[in-house]
């Protein structure tokens, strides 16, 4: 129950934040990809079951908020999610390095997947690469700090040492 | 397969599966879900959230507007004066012109609670819906120019069709020159608005504004939509390509204005 009312919050909190704080930041040109971000995160800690969950919701909720086809994020989403929560087993996940690695690929395929659906020409191609490219630096740059703030103010690990399996009690 | 592995890998494979599965066929046939009524729901949910999160960002904002406010207020007094006295003199040159009658809108302030859109804001949830009269099709400006066009109503929260949604155009003409053309926002190659449908014979300067024109359908004659900034040629290299930058400062919205359309052209003579 515990596990759904976080769920729930997670998905509210990133919609949010996407659609207020984040909005500003795109119109100016940095989209700070907070559904990647989040998704990345919670695959981190829940492992794949509950990483594929969170990212199928997710995408669906950001499909329905962008009006446009539903599906588009959710299916990328919900294979990051499960990817990245396959990988949590074998990773050192409290590794600022790792994170960082985890974040910038996860914002490269979900923000080229979403580019595909925009591409009308192959003059269009730079511009949609370097919005990818700048998306994925700032997501990870920014998300890298943001954990490691967290964690400095949680005063411990956020998502267990590599020997506790994500998704298990901690 | 399902022998060799574990019990909850397999739950886990088929988890995916299922969200993979419902995704793509989402992505195929989406186009039929009822989505407008799942945004409204999804619309009405948030919007207490919306307020709440920005409320902090609206009061500091209103305390340094207050100050800019009182004094824009006393000059568009003077102003007023002034234009009373023009609007009277033009009014009666109309009658005698036999022109009809320009009638002015009413206009209903509303709080913008969220932008969607990606990777540029193309749509905005707005405060009012059924609750405030806002109905399908009203035009949404600011006090610097156009913002969009109202295109799904709920029963407490309404979403508006910014100018930098693709999907919208807007027939307009140069201020000084009256020159024609259409306004509409493309992503590709690089996101711009852009004043289109301008033949080579037309001249349009740097700098010039432009405005509704009084052959939109959609949009009221007149209202600011952007100023030129650069002078370019159609990709189809028939006509120009004219980028403008939005009289609206669409990334800093707060609060808007919603005002009725245009008469339809048939009553209109």
């Amino acid at each position: 129950m515990r596990a759904l009312a976080s769920f729930l919050v997670g998905i509210v909190v990133v919609l949010l934040l996407r659609s207020t704080a984040l909005s500003a930041f795109a119109a100016r040109g940095i989209v700070l990809d907070v559904l990647a971000f989040a998704c990345v995160v919670w695959s981190l800690r829940h492992g794949p079951a509950w990483g594929c969950s969170f990212g199928f919701a997710l995408g669906l909720c950001g499909d329905l908020d962008a009006a446009h086809w539903l599906g588009r994020h959710a299916l990328v989403l919900t294979l990051l999610g499960y990817a990245i929560g396959r990988l949590a087993t074998t990773l050192v996940r409290e590794s600022a390095r790792t994170q960082f690695v985890l974040l910038l690929t996860a914002t490269v395929i979900h923000q080229a997947w979403a580019a595909l659906f925009e591409l009308r020409g192959w003059n269009a191609m730079p511009q949609l690469l370097t919005r990818v490219v700048v998306s994925a630096l700032a997501t990870a740059g920014v998300g890298t700090l943001l954990l490691m703030m967290a964690r400095r103010i949680v005063g411990g690990p956020l998502f267990g040492n590599v020997s506790v399996q994500p998704g298990t009690a901690r | 397969m399902g022998g060799i592995l574990p019990p909850v890998e397999r739950r886990t494979g088929a988890l995916v599966a299922t969200w993979v599965s419902v995704s793509l066929v989402l992505l195929l046939v989406g186009e039929r879900v009822p989505q407008s009524f799942l945004r409204g729901v999804g619309a009405t949910l948030f919007a207490p959230l919306d307020r709440a999160v920005l409320v902090s960002d609206r009061l500091a904002a209103a305390w340094r507007e207050n100050q800019q406010l009182h004094q824009r207020l006393t000059e568009l007094e003077l102003e007023n004066g002034r234009l009373r006295d023009g609007a009277r003199e033009y009014t009666r040159l109309r009658e005698e012109l036999a022109l009809p009658r320009i009638a002015s809108s009413p206009l209903e302030p509303l709080e913008l609670l969220a932008m969607s859109g990606e990777p540029i804001p193309a749509s905005a949830t707005l405060s009012g819906g059924k609750d405030r009269g806002v109905r399908d099709g009203q035009v949404v400006i600011t006090r610097d120019g156009l913002v969009g066009r109202i295109t799904e109503v709920y029963p407490f929260s309404s979403r508006v069709s910014l100018l930098t949604d693709p999907g919208v155009s807007v027939a307009c003409e140069v201020e000084s020159t009256g020159v024609l053309g259409v306004v509409r926002f493309v992503t590709s190659p690089t996101a711009q608005l852009l004043f289109t449908s301008v033949p080579f014979t037309d001249t349009v300067k740097v700098g010039e504004r432009v405005l509704t024109s009084h052959l939109s359908r959609r949009y009221p004659r007149g209202i600011p939509v952007g100023r030129v900034v650069r002078i370019g040629k159609d990709p189809t290299g028939l006509t120009q390509a004219i980028e403008i930058e939005p009289a609206a400062r669409l990334s800093r919205l707060r609060h808007v204005f919603v005002i009725a359309p245009p008469p339809d052209l048939e009553t209109r003579k």
